[in-house]
């Protein structure tokens, strides 16, 4: 009887706790098991594998230690997105910059971009200012390896399963002879009928 | 009716069959001539009917570009079926400073059946000593 009794009191303990949570707003661990998997978009633990999956391969190659000089010095060029959606780029080369700037072996400029755009504009502009106030020549500090690379999307069904693949290709290029030294691309497949929670 | 009856039970066989065949058959050299450099592990197990479903084979080490530790553990599905896993490295430092790489977090793993494979991971800074691999049942 007293067992009946404890064993419902924790199924309605766990009862309680499940209705209390289930559709109310929650933290999760934004690198945890328990983000959304969308079948029709790039989430967040796609950009985080690919980026994983690139730099391991990047650092691998031993094509970094080749520069004249530690940390080289990296631009991030054009990153075509070929997919249909609209998406940051950075979401996957900020990744990258910020794992290879911590090795110690790549630090990126950001006074040089794509089409002349900078991404820091100001810190250019003062660079200029500094060097003119010293009577010096402009000094940019220029890149030894560019980052280029193509996002690209597949997409297939059968029956009522939908399935997505999206391919994630990257370049580094030695800037003095235009070779790529290093080249990689890592492909993410997600399967199913409608997006879930979880892996 | 005895071709159809016949028929059918050949075609359900054969659908039985091909359900069943999800494990691997591999193949490889008889005398390795990989000297890998195994690392003595400690493992706790707190997901007892995981530690049923995969084994930890051999955890190796090497440094890539120079100064940075990478760790390669080989996993094995000790089922018939598919399997799929979570994992994550987490990354120690000299003074026992815990941390994750910026693009760390769990990874997903599909074994198949019977199915051995190795998960890696190289630390993004120079300063990781030590590994702490977690592993986890979808």
């Amino acid at each position: 009887m007293k067992r009946t009794l404890a064993l419902t009191a924790a199924a309605l303990a766990l009862l309680a706790t499940g209705c209390a949570t289930k559709n109310d707003a929650k933290y999760v661990d934004s690198q945890g098991p328990n983000t959304i998997v969308s079948l029709d978009r790039i989430n967040i633990q796609d950009w985080n594998n690919a980026a994983d999956k690139l730099v391991a391969s990047l650092l691998a190659s031993g094509v970094l230690e080749r520069a004249p000089e530690l940390p080289a010095v990296m631009a991030v060029s054009r990153i075509r997105n070929n997919t249909q959606q609209q998406v940051d780029t950075d979401s996957l080369t900020k990744k990258i910059r910020i794992a290879l700037n911590q090795t110690g072996k790549v630090v990126t400029t950001t006074v040089l971009g794509p089409d002349g755009k900078q991404e820091d504009a100001m810190a250019a502009d003062v660079g200029a200012m500094n060097n003119f106030m010293a009577g010096e020549k402009q000094k940019t500090t220029l890149p030894y390896y560019t980052l280029s690379g193509k996002l690209l999307e597949d997409r297939v069904k059968s029956g009522s399963t939908n399935q997505i693949t999206y391919t994630f290709q990257l370049s580094l290029t030695t800037v003095k002879n235009g070779l790529a030294v290093w080249e990689d691309e890592t492909l993410i497949t997600k399967q199913g009928q409608r997006s879930s929670v979880g892996w | 009716m005895k071709a159809s009856l016949a028929l059918l039970a050949t075609t359900t066989l054969a659908l039985l069959l091909t359900g069943c065949a999800t494990s691997v058959n591999t193949v490889s050299r008889a005398d390795p001539q990989a000297t890998p450099n195994y690392v003595p592990d400690q493992r706790v197990i707190t997901d007892a009917t995981l530690g049923r479903k995969v084994a930890i084979v051999s955890v190796n080490e090497t440094k890539v570009s120079g100064n940075l530790l990478k760790i390669q553990v080989t996993l094995l599905n000790k089922s018939s079926k598919p399997q799929a896993f979570t994992y994550k490295f987490d990354w120690i430092a000299q003074d026992g400073m815990e941390f994750s790489g910026p693009t760390g977090g769990w990874k997903q793993i599909q074994l198949e059946g019977k199915e051995e494979r190795a998960v890696s991971a190289i630390a993004t800074s120079a300063t990781a000593v030590d590994f702490k691999l977690k592993l986890r049942e979808n």
